[in-house]
């Protein structure tokens, strides 16, 4: 019929591995800092054993997994969570949410806000993880970009500040 | 009028208020088909003879299939699928709520039970779980409120597995929530108090947290309007059936406030102190609020500036100036306060100091803040707030609270 | 506040409004239960590339989408048999109106077939004769619009539909939508949104509910119309003026329609003058004849017209006056920012001085608000000559 027709609605490859990219980097930091902080270390201590979140875009990713392994060590565990058992699933709800958040134009607080997330799981361990990504976020990024990310900025010594973060970036990209 | 970068807001309760809403119910359960009703309800409902008159008002136009008056004050899942069985063998084809949040949040979890034919309700929990209509349900609140009746969220407690399940969704609102006054008619002065603050402190943060959008403003501003005219006055005078209808109308508007740009630090607080010295939710709002407004001015206070004029009418708005609205609004809130602690002769606490059993044995210890500090940490409410809180944030403020002084403004962090 | 006795409300209608909206559009119609929408627009707004953005949206979702974008400004019920026909070959279920008018007329109607059988749409026309929901719908806003395309009205052939099940169950506001317009198609549009938002606000039945979309319109209205036709590059000032065009739909869905929707209706139906301008033209008239009349609130509507600042600081016996006036001013605005192109009066607007006696008796017949034809008469001359 004119007028009409059928569309297979295409893919967004950049945009998707931008963001794989990301999730990436940010999974190998929580592991990174959950060596490194102190506070990462309470959050992931009070957290139950062998707990597992996952960060990732509607409908089919990308993902990440980071999880507490058995000596209760933190692990970024890998890119798919299918066939894992995961406690929290923190599901943003399309490519284009995703690209506001890892561009930094909308916060974890702002993009929870509006909307932009779905989170299965028990409340309290969704409130420990967000803290655990602030403080990560300050870690990776320079302050100007992490105060776009994150509620308030912290106070930190300069210890934490700039021996803590170099920790951090070693330990993310050597992946240990 | 604010347009947020991006916002959502839907309320699909159809709305019928007034006094005899009631009456209304057979026709509004017809249009959707149904014509045997099960009611959900608790012990203290049926008790204050509020069954009775629901049942009077509407026995004429339905069969009423079994009128279930057992729910806990928390909500339980052994109970939601007892009551699903009774609602199975009376051949029920709808549900009417009346009572609070944990009757509501039965009601729903009977529906979703009944609806889906769910053996197990942990399948439907979480968000957008459910995928169409459940049998009809309408909600009537005895309070005036905890706003339930119009919200999409069910928390359901497994008691046996200890956990609690959240469901999330559309699906749960109910079709219908009936507004009458004769369901408030005979709350005591010291519950109309706290639950009427609970309704305000719904609209103050729906309308000053990160959440906040045009439509639930809209909604907010008209709760607080019609809170500041009645409230006090329907303390002093149970029997105002205006009073009480507008006190009715003011809980459900901000509930859909709130249920659309949901609350902040007030309910973080205030849900961590009820969850760990069972103070009731509606007193701690009350205590909390203005402490709420103060702790966050540095960001929202232009917001809490606005909400003068619903406050404390045209003139007064006028004529203070625009940098003193936000302190006006926080001193008027104490104000309230104040008013509703001496209309009911001292139970409606100030601080939490002064919060009180039944028996006036006190509620809330000095030495539990650092637990509920630390509890605060775990409530999702915090995302909405606009300045971050830690630990030490919480315990300043709590400490503020517990004595019934204003914040320490040199203590706030500022993000 | 005013509080009445007794009231009823519902908005079924879902808002999302803003940056990247129409990506959330996947999550939202599985929420719906809907996976396979069918898009239905006109080709002035395709023309406009609107559908290829719409269509990007649901990149990355892996669903299927049907585009129809012939639409045109007299569909018929052809036209709606070959989309049924389509819908239901095609396994759709769910259905996006993108932009206004005959698109979302078209698309509530192949609802209300596609939901039963083609028949209904002969049994369901007139007054709440839907008897249970429909498919999902979802409208999409443009800057143009006739007003009722959130609202429980559709209007087909020569068939008015008319049920609360015809309201959309989500509407997406996205800038990328909300292209410029010129001049006087953006006033047509928000100017039927203040004329319905307005009447509501200020009528005798309204509640709490109606107040709060009504409130909302007006303001995006009184504090955007203006500048975005001075400065059509404003997105945020257009993106306020499609949530006022949809959330007075909301409002006017909930109270009976006001004589200067009648009116206005009636006067651009004879001449061929866009409603929403003639409504524009005599609403403030109008508002001055229901003066006379009991239990209208028009001091209350100085608060969404101007705001709280100079509301509060407006004596509470000049309100009224007030109200009235800001809206002639607006009036004198809209003519000098659009260089005379939007009309002041109904003489400038071309409409005849002698049919306005038709229009007059036309208008008093549909409606119910308590004026007759004299009185119609009266405003429709008032509203010829101007001030």
């Amino acid at each position: 019929m004119e007028n009409f027709r059928e569309v297979k609605a295409g893919k967004k490859s950049f945009k998707k591995d931008y963001v794989a990219i990301m999730l990436w980097f940010v999974g190998k930091a929580i592991q990174a800092a959950s060596a490194v902080d102190e506070d990462v270390k309470k959050e992931f201590a009070a957290l139950p054993d062998y707990f597992t979140f996952s960060l990732g875009v509607m409908p089919d990713g990308p993902h990440m997994v980071v999880g507490k392994t058995r000596k209760g060590i933190v692990q970024y565990i890998g890119w798919d969570p299918e066939g894992r058992d995961i406690d929290l699933k923190m599901k943003i709800k399309n490519i284009e949410a995703a690209m506001l958040l890892f561009t930094f134009q909308e916060s974890t607080a702002i993009a929870t806000a509006r909307n932009r997330m779905i989170v299965d799981g028990e409340v309290p361990h969704a409130c420990a993880v967000v803290r655990i990504l602030d403080t990560v976020e300050v870690y990776l990024l320079p302050k100007i970009i992490a105060k776009l990310a994150v509620k308030r900025y912290p106070v930190w010594s300069s210890g934490r500040k700039y021996a803590g973060r170099i920790m951090v970036y070693i330990r993310t990209i050597l992946g240990f | 009028m604010d347009l947020p970068e991006y916002y959502e807001f839907c309320c699909r309760v159809k709305i019928i208020a007034g006094h005899d809403a009631l009456e209304r119910i057979p026709g509004a359960l017809a249009s959707l088909n149904a014509r045997k009703p099960m009611v959900v309800t608790d012990r203290g409902v049926s008790g204050a003879g509020l069954i009775d008159i629901v049942t009077d008002a509407i026995k004429g136009g339905v069969v009423i299939g079994a009128i279930a008056d057992d729910v806990p004050p928390d909500s339980d899942l052994r109970v939601v699928n007892r009551l699903a069985n009774a609602y199975r063998e009376q051949g029920c084809d709808s549900l009417i709520a009346v009572g609070g949040g944990s009757v509501m949040d039965t009601a729903k979890g009977v529906n979703i039970v009944v609806s889906e034919k769910a053996d197990d309700l942990m399948k439907f929990s979480g968000a957008n779980a459910l995928k169409k209509a459940l049998k009809p349900l309408v909600a009537i609140p005895t309070t005036a409120g905890t706003g339930s009746e119009v919200t999409l969220v069910a928390v359901i407690k497994d008691h046996e597995k200890h956990r609690k399940m959240a469901f999330v969704s559309y699906f749960l609102l109910p079709d219908v929530s009936i507004i009458d006054p004769r369901m408030t008619l005979t709350l005591p002065p010291a519950i109309t108090a706290a639950t009427g603050m609970d309704a305000l402190s719904h609209a103050v943060e729906a309308y000053t947290c990160l959440a906040k959008n045009p439509l639930s403003d809209a909604h907010a501003l008209a709760a607080i309007d019609l809170i500041s005219a009645n409230l006090v006055n329907v303390t002093k005078n149970p029997g105002d059936r205006n009073g009480r209808l507008a006190m009715a109308n003011a809980a459900t508007l901000a509930g859909m406030a709130f249920s659309n740009s949901m609350v902040g630090m007030v309910h973080t607080i205030g849900h961590s102190v009820g969850s760990v010295c069972g103070v009731p939710h509606g007193a701690c709002m009350a205590i909390v609020l203005p402490y709420g407004l103060e702790y966050n001015k540095h960001k929202n206070g232009h917001l809490s500036a606005e909400l003068l004029l619903p406050l404390a009418g045209a003139k007064a708005y006028a004529e203070t100036p625009k940098n003193e609205r936000t302190e006006k609004v926080i001193a008027l809130i104490r104000q309230m306060n104040q008013e509703l602690h001496d209309a009911t002769g001292g139970r409606h606490a100030r601080f939490f100091n002064e919060v009180t059993d039944r028996e006036g044995r006190p509620m809330l210890p000095e030495a539990k803040l650092p637990d509920i500090a630390r509890a605060a940490l775990s409530d999702g409410s915090i995302f909405y707030n606009p300045e971050e809180l830690d630990y030490d944030d919480f315990l300043m403020v709590l400490e503020a609270a517990w004595e019934g002084k204003p914040l320490d403004k040199s203590r706030i962090k500022k993000g | 506040m005013f509080l009445p006795n007794h009231y009823e409300f519902a908005c079924p209608v879902k808002t999302n409004s803003g940056n990247r909206a129409l990506e959330h559009l996947p999550v939202e119609l599985d929420a719906l239960n809907a996976r396979k929408p069918l898009v239905i627009t006109g080709k002035d707004t395709a023309g406009k590339g609107l559908v290829d953005v719409l269509i990007n949206a649901f990149r990355d979702s892996g669903i299927t989408i049907g585009v129809f974008d012939g639409v045109h400004t007299s569909p018929d019920l052809i036209l709606i048999r070959e989309l049924f026909r389509i819908y239901r070959d095609g396994g759709y279920d769910a259905v996006i109106a993108l932009g206004g008018g005959p698109a979302v007329d078209t698309a509530k109607t192949l609802n209300i077939a596609v939901s039963g059988e083609p028949e209904d749409i002969e049994t369901s026309a007139g007054e709440n004769l839907i008897k249970k929901p429909l498919k999902p719908l979802v409208y999409v806003p443009t800057l143009s619009g006739t007003g009722y395309e959130t609202s429980r009205y559709a209007f087909f052939g020569s068939n008015m539909y008319a049920s609360h099940f015809l309201m959309p169950d989500l509407v997406v506001i996205d800038p990328r939508m909300t292209v410029p317009e010129d001049a006087k198609t953006t006033a047509a549009t928000a100017l039927v949104a203040l004329t319905q938002a307005a009447e509501v606000y200020v009528s005798p039945g309204k509640n709490p509910l109606t107040d709060s979309y009504a409130y909302t319109a007006i303001s995006f209205i009184m504090e955007n119309l203006v500048t975005v036709i001075n400065n059509p590059q404003d997105k945020k000032g257009r993106l306020s003026l499609a949530n006022a065009h949809c959330m007075a739909g909301c409002a006017f869905s909930n109270a009976a329609p006001g004589i200067a929707h009648a009116l206005g209706k009636a006067a651009g139906d004879a001449c061929g003058v866009s409603h929403g301008l003639c409504m524009g033209i005599l609403l403030p008239y109008v508002l001055e004849r229901y003066l006379s009349l009991s239990g209208y609130h028009i001091a209350d509507l100085l608060l969404p017209l101007t705001g709280f600042d100079v509301y509060a600081g407006t004596a509470e016996e000049k309100r009224t006056q007030k109200a009235v006036e800001t809206i002639y001013d607006l009036q004198k605005e809209l003519f000098k920012v659009s260089g005379g192109a939007i009309p002041r009066t109904l003489k400038d607007a071309n409409v005849s001085k002698n049919i306005l006696k038709d229009i007059a008796v036309k208008a008093a017949g549909g409606a119910s608000t308590g004026l007759d034809s004299d009185g119609c008469l009266a405003v429709l001359e008032q509203a010829w000559e101007g001030r």
